[in-house]
């Protein structure tokens, strides 16, 4: 397998008033072709931002300040704007959260796709719009050849997201990023939304990245997985070897966190108590020391940031040793 | 679509009997006797009386409104008390020039304005973005009459490139341009500085949304995403402005008529006005107040046309 | 750990907040310079007997459209008035005419504004009827006509420009009252039984404050360049007492030979606009970031 998209030690902040507020810090993940990672963390965890500034689309006053992100082995921040944007949209796509507002009111679908194509070939409106049609088919709409010159009022939710899929693989991209693309969306059609994702990817061999904070979807849906927290990665593998035995405190609170079918009924849930530091303030030791209940001074915790080790299951914590595998 | 043509047909009838409705109670609500206003405070009663009865004074005021309304439809407003011509008449002949201004005026005022408030939005927080919005301050702060005076001491007085009278009887369309030309710039400029503030909002607007980000992500050209995808969607706000400056356009015209003596509603109001021709007043009010009713269903039509959610309502 | 009471604590809080507001407007420029700019013009016309070098009605037929001297520091025009006594002068009418159109028509603008944008029903759809119709007449001209049939004093000016602007003041309250009405302590009000008279005077109206006193800025400055308009046209304040307009108008005759007279007093107008819009604008940036929206559209 190849290497499809990496990011290495990717730092994107914002001034604030004391300097600069890093909204994530040394990011390293990467991706193969046909696999899928998932990245999981709470809302301000950085996961987001951590693509969006990879792909130069962090608003001002946002920008990267230290990193690669390479893709194919380009470093995408070495590139000229002109040349970044040819990337995007034709190598790398990306599908947002809310498919709601991810389209433009006022034109037609079929448009909207074209618009896409025709940015990246030189190709006749015809020419786009047959393709458009095609796409639309792709994406499982009915009847693709009358809706194509439908407003986006006219669609409900979930085709709205499919059409949104189609202008994000119009140009059969090598990596799709899939930014939760079901949180908006009725249960039922997030499972059909999910397996249209799963579909294009085995067909294609795309590499993909799955921004989640459903530990079900990642379970069902992803190769690897990588959590975030407060702008870092604190730990990632295998799905089956994190799910089996999560080794960071914040992935264990995470677990314990959620119902869980097997669980029995009545058990009681443990959410995570706090909540995750301000950028602009965190600690000086590990961000997640002052909720976590492995805390101890001895180890280092509220002294030294714990850096992510070499391990094929990386975790990042001083006291990763020392805990046992999840109760 | 053709539901909502209807619509807005029906709209612009209720509008223009709202705008006679109110004109004519609007005109009475002021205290004062009108007959008395226009005869002066020696006139002896019997032509006061005589008046009264010709103006239609004498009725009870419901009676007074029917009759006005029925008069109104069918295009009778009254007889100039100076002239003794019909009033719509005499208003109706001074439209051609004060819309001619009109609509020079606004042109300008758009090709400035919409161009100008895009490229400070994309720019925010640039040089370009700050000179903008201080013009822009400016086109709004000076007195329209004033931005005239200056015009003509410099671009005509000292430059001798316009002449300084708004209007010429000489024959010739290049004739007739060059003297619209200051009074047209002067009018333009005045409204391309609000059409420039409110179309950058509306950019700043639209450019934040979720749409833009995506067309962002999908590798669409800045120039591209800017004056076309965002632009159709500021165009109905932008449009929405041009709809109201109109109305403050037509006040700013007379005043603009007035600097550079020009011919048109504005002299023709003021004349009636300073002779106390109530009906003359009464008729060039409503037909201002009919074109801005009338411009905004045709803009109504417009963002019909421009955004398809509109429609369906 | 020091043991302090959360009451302390949210006193503290509280003060800080206060502090930082305060910081907030003085750090704010357009605030600042709009704000300065204002009192300049309050001192000038409360004080203009004592501050202007001569009457500003005294002729000097000696000295008929004089270049600006030691005597006249900006000429005399061509009654061989002091020009600069006049402009200092003038400075009270156009503040007064500010002043009291916005106190008009603000009180009724948000009366109706807050009625047409809370009532619903009936009462809701006729007053927004009206309001569009009244928009529809370019103000200006509404003003003018209201003046003809009134005649020119001061208060009758300042009547018929507060009733011309009234409507866009009501349309802008509004919009601002239709961002209210789904708030929840509305619906709590309703919940607990009060009348929809009480809401609107005690929850809506106050709710509604921050917006209403940007558009009381900005109001002043549409009242004021009005005022000047029908001054200019001769349908202001009447000659000799002076006000910016009729001293532009008055120049207009000798614009060539001595156009510091028409241009000092527009630069008059277009300070006090200026300075009004410029408060405003730093009103709108610091009352509340929300409001931008509301009161964007206004003109």
């Amino acid at each position: 397998m190849s290497t499809m998209f990496e990011l290495r030690d990717l730092t994107a902040a914002v001034p604030g008033e004391a300097g600069p507020v890093r909204l994530v810090e040394d990011v390293s993940l990467q991706v193969q072709a046909g696999e899928t990672l998932a990245i999981v963390g709470e809302s301000g965890s950085g996961k987001t931002v951590t693509f969006t500034s990879a792909l130069g689309l962090l608003p001002k006053p946002g920008r990267v300040i230290a990193g690669q992100a390479l893709l194919e082995g380009e470093d995408l921040l070495q590139l000229s704007p002109e040349d970044l944007r040819r990337r995007r949209g034709a190598r790398i796509g990306m599908v947002f959260q809310d498919p709601l507002t991810g389209l433009n009111p006022v034109f037609r679908i079929g448009d909207q796709i074209s618009e896409v194509l025709r940015a990246h070939l030189p190709i006749s409106r015809a020419e786009a719009r047959e393709r458009a049609i095609a796409l639309l088919a792709r994406v499982q709409i009915p009847d693709p050849a009358r809706r194509v010159d439908d407003y986006p009022h006219q669609f409900s939710g979930g085709m709205r997201q499919r059409v949104l899929i189609a202008m994000a693989i119009a140009l059969g991209p090598r990596v799709l990023i899939a930014d939760e693309p079901t949180t908006a969306l009725d249960v039922t059609v997030q499972a059909q939304i999910l397996d249209l994702l799963t579909d294009l990817r085995q067909a294609d061999g795309m590499a993909m990245v799955l921004i989640t904070h459903d530990l079900g979807v990642v379970a069902r849906q992803a190769d690897r997985v990588a959590v975030m927290y407060a702008g870092r990665v604190v730990e990632t593998g295998l799905v089956e070897e994190v799910f089996r035995a999560p080794r960071h405190p914040y992935t264990i609170s995470l677990f314990r966190s959620i119902p869980d079918l097997e669980s029995p009924a009545g058990a009681k849930l443990a959410p995570i108590s706090g909540a995750p530091p301000d950028p602009a303030r965190r600690p000086a030791g590990c961000a997640f020391a002052p909720r976590c209940f492995a805390v101890e001074e001895s180890a280092g915790c509220l002294r030294d940031r714990p850096a992510l080790n070499a391990d094929p299951h990386a975790v990042a914590c001083h006291r990763a040793g020392m805990l046992g595998p999840a109760p | 679509m053709i539901r909502y043509l209807a619509r807005c047909a029906a709209q612009f009838a209720v509008a223009l009997v709202g705008i006679v409705t109110v004109a004519f109670f609007l005109m009475r609500a002021i205290p004062g006797d009108p007959a008395l206003y226009m005869l002066g405070d020696f006139a002896t009663a019997e032509a006061l009386a005589t008046l009264r009865a010709r103006l239609g004074l004498d009725l009870p005021v419901w009676q007074q409104y029917g009759v006005f309304l029925l008069r109104a439809a069918q295009g009778d407003m009254g007889v100039s008390v100076v002239t003794g011509q019909s009033a719509l008449a005499e208003i109706w002949a001074a439209v051609p020039p004060s819309a001619t201004l009109a609509v020079a005026g606004m042109m300008i005022a758009i090709c400035f304005g919409v161009p100008l408030g895009i490229i400070a939005a994309v720019r925010q927080g640039s040089a370009v973005d700050l000179a903008v919005m201080l013009l822009a301050l400016g086109g709004i702060s000076f007195p329209v009459f004033w931005l005239g005076l200056v015009a003509i001491l410099t671009l005509s007085h000292a430059l001798g490139i316009f002449p300084a009278l708004g209007a010429t009887s000489e024959p010739g369309f290049w004739k007739g341009l060059h003297h619209l030309a200051l009074p047209a710039l002067v009018l333009g400029l005045s409204v391309a500085a609000y059409i420039a503030r409110l179309t950058r909002s509306a950019m700043l607007e639209i450019l934040g949304q979720d749409f833009i980000r995506v067309a962002r992500a999908m590798g669409v050209p800045e120039r591209r995403i800017v004056w076309h995808l965002a632009f159709r969607n500021a165009l109905i706000p932008v449009l929405a402005v041009i709809g109201v400056t109109f109305a403050w356009s037509l006040g700013n015209a007379i005043l603009v008529e007035a600097v550079f003596s020009r011919p048109g509603l504005g002299s023709t109001i003021l004349k009636a006005i300073l002779s106390r021709d109530y009906q003359l007043v009464q008729a060039g009010v409503l037909v201002l107040a009919a074109a801005v009713v009338l411009l905004n269903t045709a803009l109504d039509l417009i963002y019909g046309a421009i955004d398809p959610r509109l429609r369906r309502t | 750990m020091t043991a302090r009471t959360e009451a302390e604590e949210a006193l503290e809080d509280n003060a800080a907040r206060k502090r930082a507001t305060v910081r907030r407007y003085l750090r704010h420029p357009s605030f600042m310079i709009g704000a300065i700019g204002i009192g300049l013009l309050l001192l000038v016309a409360l004080f203009a007997p004592w501050i202007s070098p001569h009457s500003p009605t005294r002729t000097d037929l000696m000295n008929t459209l004089s270049q600006p001297s030691a005597t006249y520091w900006l000429g005399t025009d061509q009654f061989g008035r002091c020009v600069l006594s006049r402009l200092i002068h003038g400075a009270q009418v156009s503040l007064q005419v500010g002043f009291f159109v916005v106190l008009i028509s603000l009180s009724a603008g948000t009366l109706l504004g807050a009625v047409a944008g809370y009532a619903g029903g009936f009462v809701e759809r006729a007053l927004v009827a009206i309001i569009d119709i009244l928009l529809a007449f370019p103000s200006f001209l509404l003003a003018l006509a209201l003046v003809a049939a009134r005649g020119n004093t001061l208060d009758s000016i300042i009547i018929a420009v507060a009733i011309a602007y009234t409507p866009r003041v009501a349309a802008v309250m509004r919009s601002v009252v239709l961002t209210i009405r789904p708030r929840p302590f509305i619906e709590a009000s309703r919940a607990i039984g009060l009348s929809t008279w009480t809401i609107i005077i005690r929850h809506v109206i106050p709710n509604a404050l921050p917006p209403v006193i940007v558009v009381a800025t900005v109001s002043a400055a549409t009242a004021i360049l009005a005022e000047a308009g029908l001054s200019f046209l001769g349908l202001g304040v009447q000659p000799p007492t002076p006000t910016w307009g009729n001293v532009i108008a008055e120049g207009q005759t000798a614009i060539t030979t001595n156009p510091l007279i028409s241009l000092s007093a527009g630069l008059c107008i277009a300070f006090t606009v200026i300075v009004l819009n410029l408060l405003g604008d730093g009103l709108r940036d610091t009352l509340d970031p929300q409001m931008r929206r509301n009161t964007g559209k206004l003109l």
